[in-house]
């Protein structure tokens, strides 16, 4: 029985953000904007489902007067990525096999 | 990136490498600190190991040289600091384990002063043997790793030397726990800047 994948992380750029925050404790939105070469409006908009959905937490405030915006994964998140990762796992060996 | 481009398998597995390869290119240090210390280090061992055998002063504690460099070091750690975008997950224990260092250090620099034991140098090359090590080994760093192994080895072989011989050994420690992996660090951060 094949688990079906997550619709939340099964999108190019929201599926690209969860990865560069696995690796990372937490990142600035400029660096996630700078590894995904997404344009600002895009990046908001996805990051915005992610929180929503609970996967991460975003964190807005002021650095030298200027605003910055930091995201971090949840357990939630690092739950369903690694979930995410073992479905697409079962997906490939079932389609080797 | 499109927003909501729909993958196949591959694509997101292949996704999923590549933004974690991109993460931990970000990770690549630019040996600053283990060149500054590890260059400043060997040249103080080898400055005294030269004035006791070769009978001349230099008419001030060479040492002092390490209270000036934390200028450079305090300026440049806060730079990197505000340049930086994005925090490791060991960032906060490497934190820990470096000033656990640099406490030390100045506690034994205190207890020499205070003592004058004979084998200070031992204790010294001892202290320098364990965050190099343990960097090394958290970062999977093997030139640490074996720089670690060298501070302790010649920590014990520095009870069997004299004091100028012990200076030798010394400057041995610092070259392999952190000139010659501050080069490779520094190696690596110009070769992934200019890619």
């Amino acid at each position: 029985m094949f688990k079906e994948l997550d619709p939340i992380l099964h999108s190019q750029l929201r599926l690209a953000v969860m990865s560069l925050l696995i690796a990372v404790k937490e990142a600035e939105f400029t660096y996630i904007k700078e590894k995904t070469n997404a344009t600002a409006g895009n990046l908001s908009v996805q990051v915005q489902k992610l929180k929503e959905a609970g996967y991460i937490e975003v964190v807005k405030q002021f650095k030298d007067n200027y605003p910055q915006t930091t995201c971090k994964i949840t357990p939630v998140g690092v739950e369903a990525f690694e979930a995410y990762v073992q479905a697409l796992q079962q997906y490939l060996h079932a389609g080797k096999g | 990136m499109p927003e909501e481009k729909k993958l196949s398998e591959k694509e997101s597995l292949e996704l999923i490498a590549s933004m974690i390869n991109k993460a931990k290119n970000s990770y690549i240090e630019s040996g600053f600190g283990p060149l500054l210390w590890g260059t400043l280090i060997t040249f103080c061992s080898l400055m005294t190991y030269a004035q006791i055998i070769f009978h001349f002063t230099i008419g001030f504690d060479i040492w002092l040289l390490s209270l000036l460099a934390l200028i450079p070091q305090i300026y440049f750690s806060w730079r990197a600091k505000q340049q930086k975008n994005f925090t490791r997950h060991d960032e906060t224990a490497m934190n820990y384990v470096w000033s656990t260092f640099v406490i030390c250090i100045f506690f034994l620099s205190f207890y020499n002063y205070k003592t004058q034991p004979e084998y200070s140098v031992a204790l010294y090359m001892m202290i320098y043997g364990v965050p190099t090590f343990i960097t090394g080994g958290i970062r999977k760093f093997l030139p640490m790793i074996i720089g670690g192994v060298i501070c302790w080895v010649c920590s014990i072989a520095s009870f069997y030397t004299g004091f100028a011989n012990g200076m030798l050994l010394m400057a041995i420690s610092a070259a392999s726990a952190w000139l010659i992996p501050g080069i490779i660090l520094r190696k690596r951060y110009l070769k992934l800047k200019n890619v």
